[in-house]
């Protein structure tokens, strides 16, 4: 009889289900509709068109700020994953105070406002006079992802049997070795989620690259944010499917990736709690 | 030609971390080919003991060699030992076969002969339809094996095993404890084997050392540790026995006014030393006793029914009461058995009497 219960879906969960991906799909639905409207409404379909992305793709402006945009992403992504792996390797091993205190000056980014990391970024370049560029925007960036990745490769870390590394030293494998052939193998699912979490996260960051960009080329949030100033263009709702498309993809491809690999299981398993341990 | 090399030797071999000695300066041979168990509770020091051979924690003092070379300063990756981890350690991005080959690629060996012999070790752990599995395809049991052909396949002077069967359920075990045996005899290698199971140690090895407290109790054959323990620990901790304290008096221990135990001899003990005897619960009669025994009145006050024995507490003095066990052998009816309440004779030879001083 209980096991009857457990399967009636109470009727009021579901409701506030729907109700929340709508709240919570329904406007980002509008864009991806008015991005395919034949005229420049926002309020009003009119009919179906490409023409909004046809004006994107002929904005060289646009263009520039997605590469820039893309850029800095990998940039950021490659360059705080091999610090962070480092960094959290480093962590796992020191077992003292001062290294449990690292520890947790390390998450401190995930809890500062952006905002204070922004403006302390931009006091810090201009306080070394740096020109500010896409540079300054991929420093700021590498910093404050570092966090992420530490803490996603931690977790992993942790879960790793201990054993394991010295199965390897067992088997012939000098420490170097062992982290080589065994430690980073096994951290692979993690790599790879903690580097598409980095991607994603950074693309379309705007408050760090608003604070810490040049004029030129702006990161593409940046350029949205300046150009939606000047009144709202339809070819900013094509930009925006398009980069929820390609986030959409990297969540795929985050899930897909390590199936490829033969492993059971998938980075973004760390993100979504998909897995056990 | 020489006499051939004790497989591992260990002298005065210590580790403490911080102010706490785990293990208190062992010494200890083992022989080539032997199958040799460390038994002790948890935290007696055995794995710690292991894991220095391994060359995975420095000693603090003493010397490890094995096959005659001193390896106590040689980094684990040189030494010609291998290990079967409690926990397996399989490596799970690597399938069945490239896990077991491991070791072989290490030391450059060329690819045709590591894939003869991973499928000779395959076949040694009957695992050779799982070659291009993941570990984590596998069953416990199946992981085990993988983990004991992964370090059998480099032929080590020593192979060490820390628990591998602590994991796996009773009946799975019991099978592995064969299977183990078998391979080790067909293989030859030197096992250095760690377990807290007395029962393992006991069925499987060649010799057993007893450890507690960081220290070696008693080291010999099973049979020798079982029917003649050194130690009131090693005495409790294998098998049940009749530890009964008391004072030494006249060729025989006064265990309480009403109760004495006659020894056979006296070993240089003076009167009024404190020691104790222990006697088996399978040596102890409470039928058919014969002259030459040492026999005790006593009530019987508990029986239980175990199918092929009946195991008797019986009170022969205040308290002091014996486990008795008795197989029930087939001419007996259960009208032979003793109700709680009986008044009955116990008795034993005197030499089943152990003194631990």
């Amino acid at each position: 009889m209980s096991t009857r219960r457990v399967e009636r879906r109470p009727a009021a969960a579901v409701t506030i289900t729907v109700l929340f991906f709508a709240w919570l799909y329904l406007p980002i639905a509008a864009v991806v509709l008015f991005s395919f409207n034949s005229v420049k409404s926002l309020s009003t379909f009119e009919g179906f068109s490409t023409r909004w992305y046809s004006d994107f793709f002929h904005d060289s402006t646009l263009i520039t700020s997605l590469s820039a945009s893309l850029l800095i992403a990998s940039v950021a992504a490659v360059a705080s994953l091999v610090l962070g792996t480092m960094l959290a390797l480093g962590l796992d091993r020191v077992r003292s105070r001062s290294g449990r205190a690292v520890g947790a000056v390390t998450l401190m980014p995930l809890v500062t406002p952006e905002i204070v990391t922004g403006v302390a970024a931009l006091l810090f370049f201009t306080g070394l006079s740096m020109k500010l560029s896409l540079v300054t925007v991929m420093l700021a960036e590498i910093t404050f992802s570092i966090a992420y990745v530490t803490v996603i490769v931690r977790g992993r870390l942790a879960a790793m049997d201990p054993q394991v590394e010295e199965a390897a030293r067992d088997l012939g494998c000098t420490p170097f070795q062992a982290l080589r052939k065994v430690t980073l193998p096994t951290l692979v699912p993690a790599l790879l989620g903690a580097g598409l979490l980095v991607f994603a996260l950074v693309f379309d960051d705007f408050v760090l690259a608003f604070f810490t960009t040049g004029v030129d080329p702006q990161p593409l949030p940046v350029r949205i944010y300046s150009s939606i100033r000047f009144g709202v263009s339809p070819a900013i709702n094509a930009v925006g499917t398009l980069m929820l498309a390609f986030s959409a993809l990297l969540i795929v491809a985050a899930l897909l990736l390590p199936r490829l690999f033969h492993r059971r299981s998938s980075s973004l398993d760390l993100i979504t709690g998909g897995e056990r341990r | 030609m020489t006499t051939p090399q004790p497989a591992v030797t260990l002298r005065g071999l210590t580790k403490a971390f911080g102010p706490e000695t785990v293990v208190d300066s062992v010494d200890l041979d083992i022989a080539p080919g032997e199958f040799f168990s460390l038994l002790g509770p948890s935290g007696c020091g055995k794995t710690t003991t292991l894991r220095m051979i391994a060359g995975f924690n420095d000693p603090t003092a003493g010397t490890i060699r094995v096959g005659g070379q001193d390896v106590t300063s040689t980094p684990a990756h040189k030494r010609d030992v291998n290990t079967v981890f409690q926990s397996y350690a399989l490596f799970e991005h690597l399938d069945v076969r490239r896990n077991v080959g491991f070791g072989l690629r290490r030391k450059g060996i060329d690819r045709r002969t590591i894939d003869q012999r991973v499928g000779e070790a395959l076949e040694l752990v009957q695992l050779s339809d799982r070659a291009k599995d993941r570990p984590t395809q596998l069953s416990g049991g199946q992981r085990q094996r993988v983990a004991l052909a992964r370090a059998l396949i480099n032929r080590p002077q020593v192979l060490l095993l820390d628990e591998p069967l602590a994991a796996l359920d009773l009946k799975l075990r019991r099978a592995m404890q064969l299977e183990l045996q078998s391979i080790q005899r067909e293989v030859g290698i030197t096992f250095l084997f760690v377990t807290h199971d007395q029962d393992e140690a006991l069925s499987m090895s060649d010799r057993i050392a007893i450890m507690n407290q960081g220290v070696i109790e008693q080291c010999g054959t099973p049979e020798h540790i079982y029917e003649n323990p050194a130690s009131v620990f090693a005495a409790g901790f294998i098998g049940t026995s009749n530890l009964m304290p008391g004072t030494f008096d006249n060729g025989a221990v006064q265990v309480c006014p009403e109760l004495r135990v006659p020894l056979v001899g006296s070993n240089g003990l003076r009167p009024g030393d404190r020691v104790s005897v222990a006697i088996r619960p399978e040596k102890i009669w409470i039928s058919e006793l014969t002259p030459s025994m040492v026999q005790v009145p006593g009530t019987v006050v508990a029986s239980s029914y175990h199918g092929a024995t009946t195991q008797y507490l019986v009170d022969v003095a205040p308290g002091v009461t014996l486990t008795v066990l008795e197989q029930n052998l087939p001419r007996m009816s259960t009208g032979d058995r003793w109700t709680p309440g009986s008044r009955v004779q116990v008795g034993w030879l005197p030499e089943h009497t152990v003194l631990l001083t």
